[in-house]
């Protein structure tokens, strides 16, 4: 009878807490009828989540963070006469992250797809970015196009979760894919010849095509698909969703995002921060 | 017992020389059939350098910093929460038992990754949103603030940090309870019966008696848990503290310096770990005199 006691004890207990979690649940993360512009005004601090992408988003030698996305960010929380701060965070969760409020906006060159669009909202683009690929001057010898690629004994590889890997399926379904939880580890392993080629966002093929002209080229003259680049908020917020829109359209009249992806995409000016 | 003195013999030169000439080897392959670039002297300023006239702490020195901070905070945390439960499995109580030992089972039988996401997800999100946290943090003078960031993080990495520890806190005390369990219960039933029969009651019975004689078996264990939780505490950096491994792979998805940052990391966390097991071995011969 003792033990009959015990155990309802303990169901009771169970009971008690999952409920109380399901109430925690219930309540929206700091009020979601507030919105984030309010918040972010409030705290004085915009949280900006982003991931490492060279040259978009990186650490420098102090640890400091610079890319082209931390000035968009900077900028952004400049203008709302607050502080950005950036939480760095694993591209494959980052959206995740994001609605379950660690940060209040995703500026880390984010691809506008439905997909993605289906759980958040995106602004308007502020930048159009391209798919690309590096490829091994011998394993990939003589690859000229990407239907060269196409082909079941090919290997291509990719970044978990990002729009290089979907537009890697999307265009040579038949290749082998293989993911990484970053581009240095493709990279690598493209070094190594372990496989044809890797599939990123535009400029880094190029760049690393540079940097290794010994092993590395680039079988396509151009990027082979263009993607707009948007800031990502968590849905039910239209108060920001104008706000960002409207920021957008202002620092593109003034040229200013012009010439910021000048410094970052088109300069080498900005190696000697992280070296 | 007298321990034969050790001799340096031809055949340990022999085997010293292979092994040298083994990581020669590995390094020249990885030079030239991998052709890849050593670029060391690259690493040193993720370290320490000098900005302008003072010297700072760079990148992974940071992370080092951090992994640091997160172990001990954790190991600290884990004893208290460790103890208690392991009282919990040797109370006389079925209740108590089962909860402790449901405790122990099921933190001890689930990988510690999927124990951090849930953790940083779940539990850890909503209980920081249910007593705002955040906003207590933000709100907070600046010497407070200060204070907060020497002890455990900066206050934009707060929350992430707390969620990271409590897994930490979790995952170490079921083992603690363990060793605690295990200490107690080595202890013979004379010396229970003993305090018994000097009219103590049972709090008293294990606070003056049974727990200082318990203390000084567990010591050793604890100090090789702390290790373990050093270890252990790379499995945050998926929930992006900025700990040892996570500034690493950060710096590495910059830099794409794959092997010097791997290498480095692995010194690094290999004279963290070597540090403490080299001060828990003097520990016990200090004990067991």
């Amino acid at each position: 009878m003792k033990r009959i006691n015990c155990w309802i004890g303990l169901l009771l207990a169970a009971a008690i807490t999952f409920g109380a979690v399901m109430q925690a649940s219930a309540q929206t993360p700091q009020g979601a009828a507030e919105s984030m512009l309010e918040q972010v005004m409030k705290r004085g601090v915009l949280r900006v989540g982003m991931s490492t992408f060279v040259p978009w988003a990186m650490q420098d030698k102090a640890g400091n963070f610079i890319g082209f996305e931390i000035d968009v960010a900077n900028r952004v929380a400049q203008d709302m006469g607050v502080k950005a701060e950036f939480i760095p965070t694993k591209w494959s969760g980052i959206i995740p992250a994001l609605l379950t409020g660690k940060f209040d906006i995703i500026i880390g060159g984010m691809g506008i797809r439905p997909e993605r669009n289906l759980k958040v909202n995106f602004s308007i683009p502020y930048d159009h970015t391209g798919m690309s690929l590096v490829a091994h001057k011998k394993v990939a010898a003589g690859f000229k196009k990407l239907g060269d690629f196409n082909s079941p004994g090919v290997s291509i590889a990719a970044r978990t979760g990002t729009t290089a890997a979907a537009a890697a399926k999307q265009w040579m379904p038949k290749a082998k894919l293989r993911l990484f939880d970053d581009e240095s580890q493709a990279i690598q392993e493209l070094l190594l010849g372990r496989i044809h080629a890797v599939v990123a966002s535009a400029p880094l093929p190029a760049f690393q095509a540079i940097a290794n002209p010994d092993r590395l080229f680039l079988p396509l003259k151009e990027d082979f698909t263009r993607e707009p680049i948007g800031f990502a908020v968590r849905k039910g917020d239209p108060d920001a969703l104008n706000f960002l829109d409207n920021w957008i359209r202002v620092t593109e009249a003034e040229g200013w995002l012009k010439e910021r992806k000048r410094y970052w995409f088109e300069s080498k000016d900005w190696e000697k921060l992280l070296k | 017992m007298k321990y034969r003195k050790l001799r340096f013999k031809p055949l340990d030169g022999v085997l010293v020389a292979l092994l040298v000439a083994a990581a020669f080897f590995l390094v020249h392959r990885v030079g030239t059939e991998m052709q890849y670039h050593w670029q060391w002297p690259v690493i040193l300023q993720y370290l320490i350098r000098v900005d302008g006239e003072r010297w700072v702490t760079g990148a992974l020195a940071q992370g080092f910093l951090m992994t640091v901070k997160l172990s001990l905070w954790a190991t600290v945390l884990a004893m208290c929460l460790g103890t208690l439960i392991g009282l919990l499995r040797v109370s006389y109580g079925l209740f108590q038992r089962l909860v402790a030992g449901s405790y122990v089972e099921l933190v001890r039988n689930l990988p510690p990754l999927v124990l951090v996401f849930i953790v940083y997800f779940f539990i850890g999100e909503r209980i920081m949103a249910l007593f705002g946290v955040e906003n207590l943090i933000r709100a907070a003078s600046p010497e407070t603030q200060d204070l907060l960031s020497r002890l455990f993080a900066p206050p934009a990495r707060l929350p992430g940090f707390f969620a990271g520890l409590a897994t930490l806190v979790f995952y170490e005390a079921a083992y603690i309870a363990e060793i605690v369990r295990a200490g107690i219960q080595s202890i013979e039933r004379g010396q229970w019966e003993a305090a018994h029969a000097l009219g103590l009651s049972r709090t008293q019975q294990l606070r003056f008696v049974i727990l200082p004689q318990a203390f000084r078996r567990m010591l050793p264990s604890l100090a090789g848990q702390l290790i373990s939780t050093i270890k252990d505490s790379a499995i945050v950096s998926v929930i992006s503290i900025p700990e040892l491994t996570f500034q690493g792979l950060e710096l590495m998805s910059a830099t794409y310096l794959t092997f010097e940052v791997w290498i480095t990391i692995t010194v690094l966390y290999f004279l963290l770990t070597f540090t403490c097991s080299l001060g828990v071995k003097r520990l016990e011969n200090v004990w067991q005199k």
